[in-house]
């Protein structure tokens, strides 16, 4: 009974339906798996990275771990997964049937090799098979193959220029997109490398190499495999700030296209990651986590905004946040102040706390009448009160020296 | 029999400690009389620290077994609870019910030598045995006279559906073991009668008498009291054989009654028969909930006139009210509409109107309901003497009674370490 939604878009050449995109990981790993996930409505799909035959991918379970709230369990997923268990030559049949089975659909399919013949090998019998777009991990946490062992291609300047042009020679007119780590030193030197070897994008960012925690009975880290673990890669909303800052960093200081990979668990972090630069997003703890049902709320929730705000296409809300992007150093020195919005305090006194033991002690407490009082003497404006407050009752009053606009800054949870 | 209320499991326990906010300064902890760092506890449910977050209860407060299970949260701690100018209240009784259903009493006590002067406690309720928890505490040795079962009106007449026998007694021993110097099975009934022995005196009585309700008929065969029964019944003894019957009151003990004769026999008809409305009944809403629950139904501005019967009950002739004016307590009261006279069948008749004291201890002064005088620090008119729980309130709460004997212990060590005994 409501208009169809339109939020088709062009990427590196292709027509995407939607920028929900199922990342290489689980969901896309079996081939009736990732077809339920194209006809869910998913607006294209990255094969699980795959290798060519005779690769041996030695997978451990139970391979998921995850950390929380006592309430919210999954906060954090990691894994101690690998790449595909399935070779090119079972990938190509199902690129395929999935091409002839969803001809609208962007079909890609991820690789890994070691030699530059693995990889191109891999990439002609792909384009062969009839794939839309090339995606290569060169950073899966749990090692890479070739190169230099037990470190992330993407960790390499060098290797990830040449493995790019290797895999981009390949490809001749079929979009590469290389997907990095953000466990790097400069993320910026990477995406250099990456758009001099010649790739058309980069997926940013992958799993972050972490440590999910330890059983403080048996001091067994987790995910656990009879009492011994491993290093995982960490994934869901606790990596969105990392991926955030990666994708901005890169699209600040490169030319070059971004798909955004790594924490997005719904439509508004979907337009936070493409406002700091991504031409649209990749999920996988989401739909591992709800389902693939979840992505009716990520088309919805992104089409309302888009049109609540005058947007007449996904792309016009790439990289809007860019431009506001600074450094410390460049921001303005507004006097700032804490301000109570009185009707909306609840009188918890969590403001006062936070100010008297890890602000600025700027805040009386009226405990007749459980409200808070500022001290504007004392106040530095730190935003720590506003951080806290459960029911959003404090706002941050700016003003700029000499000048007579004051500003509240904006910020909802 | 089985209990009415679960525990909360620990997926319960989790997103209701989640929603606490916490506060600074807690309102929920100012409005329990005994003060229960509820904000504290809750964060250690938060951590998981079940074990810390007893401790914190147990510091406070020693019936606490109890209290998770009948305390009526809704007029204390919940009803300053910051989250409702938000949404709803913390669960905190049922937060507090899980951290006690999973937990031990922490045996982890380090204790003061019992070196100061022996209090005769006269009485071993809530508010006797909390008194001699926190004199033991100070270091004085507390001596209970108590003839009954240790631990009151919930040990001995509150339904095992709502507060299992073992429980009581169990929080009850431990207060015994761990803290009471002897344990006296007399009946104290003057001031006399406790020798020199003691330095001071808490006088923690309860009111073990009932009221009387005064109308033709009362003395038929099948009129009974209901705390004899809620006694009976919780000692585990079968109740009188009756298939009908009516409970005359609107209290906790009236509501509790009806409930606990429904549920040992779901073919009796049990009926609670008021003067006022619903919305002046004195019960606890959990309980007139649980009530309504078990099949217990309600006969409301119904003023009972006279029970009817040759020698046994037949029925109860009541007249039908209207709500009309304020009443001193704010509730509103009933006005008899005339010629409105009907007769409720019944073959048994339960009275609940209310609990008297009993006129022991002359030399203390007491009010017109025969209630003890105490002064801002629970000092009877007598010097040393001081009094605390029902006795002084009239029937009230577990938590009351558990503030009173905090309160009184700390001003008998007031009192002594100022006077005679430091």
């Amino acid at each position: 009974m409501y208009k169809k939604i339109d939020l088709s878009m062009e990427f590196l050449g292709i027509c995407l339906e939607n920028p929900f995109i199922l990342s290489a990981a689980p969901p896309t790993d079996e081939f009736d798996i990732a077809y339920n996930g194209l006809k869910a409505g998913w607006g294209g799909i990255i094969l699980k990275t795959t290798s060519v035959e005779g690769n041996s991918v030695p997978l451990k379970y139970p391979m998921m771990s995850s950390f929380g709230s006592m309430s919210r369990k999954v906060i954090g997923l990691g894994n101690i997964d690998l790449i595909s268990g399935y070779q090119i030559d079972e990938i190509e049949k199902r690129v395929k049937t999935l091409k002839e089975v969803f001809p609208e659909k962007m079909i890609g399919a991820s690789i890994m090799g070691t030699k530059k013949e693995d990889w191109q090998t891999l990439v002609w019998r792909l384009k062969k098979a009839g794939v839309d777009l090339i995606e290569c991990s060169f950073s899966c946490p749990q090692g890479s193959m070739g190169e230099e062992a037990g470190r992330m291609l993407a960790q390499s300047i060098e290797a990830t220029e040449k493995v790019a042009r290797w895999v981009k020679e390949a490809a001749e007119d079929t979009p590469v997109l290389i997907k990095i780590t953000p466990q790097v030193t400069d993320i910026v030197e990477v995406a250099k490398a990456v758009k001099r070897g010649g790739a058309d994008g980069i997926t940013a960012s992958n799993t972050i190499p972490s440590l999910l925690g330890i059983d403080i009975n048996t001091f067994e880290p987790y995910p656990s495999l009879f009492g011994k673990g491993a290093y995982s890669g960490l994934s869901g909303p606790a990596i969105k700030p990392i991926t955030l800052r990666t994708i901005a960093e890169i699209a600040k200081n490169v030319d070059i296209t971004i798909s955004g990979n790594g924490g997005a668990f719904n439509w508004r972090d979907a337009v936070e990651f493409m406002a700091v630069g991504a031409s649209n997003v990749q999920f996988c703890t989401l739909p591992m986590h709800y389902g693939f049902r979840t992505i009716e709320d990520l088309k919805r929730g992104f089409a309302h905004y888009l049109s609540d705000m005058g947007f007449n296409s996904p792309l016009d809300i790439v990289g809007k946040a860019l431009p506001n992007i600074k450094s410390q150093d460049e921001l303005p020195s507004p006097k700032t102040l804490a301000e109570l919005v009185e009707e909306k305090c609840v009188g918890c006194g969590l403001c006062y706390l936070a100010c008297f033991d890890g602000g600025h002690m700027a805040i009386d407490w009226d405990s007749e009448k459980r409200v808070p009082h500022f001290d504007e003497e004392k106040c530095v404006g730190c935003a720590m009160c506003m951080q806290i407050c459960p029911v959003d009752a404090i706002k941050m009053k700016e003003k700029i020296e000499g000048s007579n606009s004051v500003y509240y800054f904006v910020e909802k949870r | 029999m089985e209990e009415i209320e679960k525990t909360f499991s620990k997926e319960q326990a989790a997103i209701e400690a989640e929603r606490c906010l916490y506060c600074y300064d807690a309102p929920c902890e100012t409005a329990c009389p005994a003060h229960v760092p509820i904000a504290e506890f809750i964060q250690s449910i938060r951590t998981d620290n079940l074990k810390g977050a007893r401790e914190i209860i147990q510091e406070a407060h020693p019936l606490i077994e109890t209290c998770g299970r009948i305390c009526p949260e809704e007029s204390f701690c919940q009803s300053a609870c910051t989250r409702i100018k938000m949404d709803t209240p913390i669960k905190i009784r049922e937060l507090h019910r899980y951290i006690t259903d999973n937990t031990d009493p922490s045996e982890n006590l380090e204790l003061v030598p019992a070196t100061r002067g022996k209090i005769a406690i006269v009485g071993g309720g809530p508010a006797g045995l909390t008194c001699a928890r926190e004199l033991r505490r100070f270091g004085y040795q507390p001596v209970v006279f108590e003839k009954k079962q240790l631990g009151g009106v919930p040990a001995n007449e509150i339904s095992a559906t709502r507060l299992p026998e073992e429980i009581e007694k169990k929080e009850a021993r431990f207060v015994h073991h761990n803290f009471v110097s002897e344990i006296k099975d007399t009946t104290i009934k003057s001031l006399e009668e406790l020798d020199k022995e003691y330095s001071a005196i808490f006088i923690s009585t309860g009111l073990p008498g009932e009221l009387n309700l005064d109308i033709p008929g009362s003395n038929l065969d099948g009129v009974y009291y209901s705390r004899e029964l809620l006694k009976r019944a919780k000692s585990g003894a079968k109740l009188p054989h009756f298939k009908r019957v009516g409970v005359i009151g609107g209290g906790n003990v009236a509501v509790e009654v009806a409930s606990v004769l429904k549920i040992e026999d779901p073919l009796r008809d049990v009926e609670v028969i008021y003067r006022r409305g619903t919305k002046e009944l004195k019960a606890f809403k959990k309980e007139i909930e649980e009530a309504i629950e078990v099949g217990v139904t309600f006969q409301l501005l119904a003023i009972p006139k006279k029970i009817e019967g040759d020698k046994r009950v037949e029925g109860l002739v009541v007249t039908r009210a209207y709500l009309g004016e304020k009443d001193p307590s704010g509730r509103r009261n009933p006005v008899p509409i005339p010629n409105s006279d009907f007769v409720i069948p019944l073959d048994a008749v339960v009275i609940a109107i209310g609990q008297k004291a009993d006129v022991y201890f002359p030399k203390v002064e007491r009010d017109a309901k025969g209630l003890v005088k105490v002064s801002d620090g629970l000092m009877t008119n007598v010097k040393g003497v001081f009094a605390g729980g029902d006795i002084v309130r009239g029937a009230s709460t577990v938590v009351e009674c558990v503030a009173d004997g905090k309160k009184a212990a700390q001003n008998i060590a007031k009192y002594l370490e100022g006077g005679k005994n430091v």
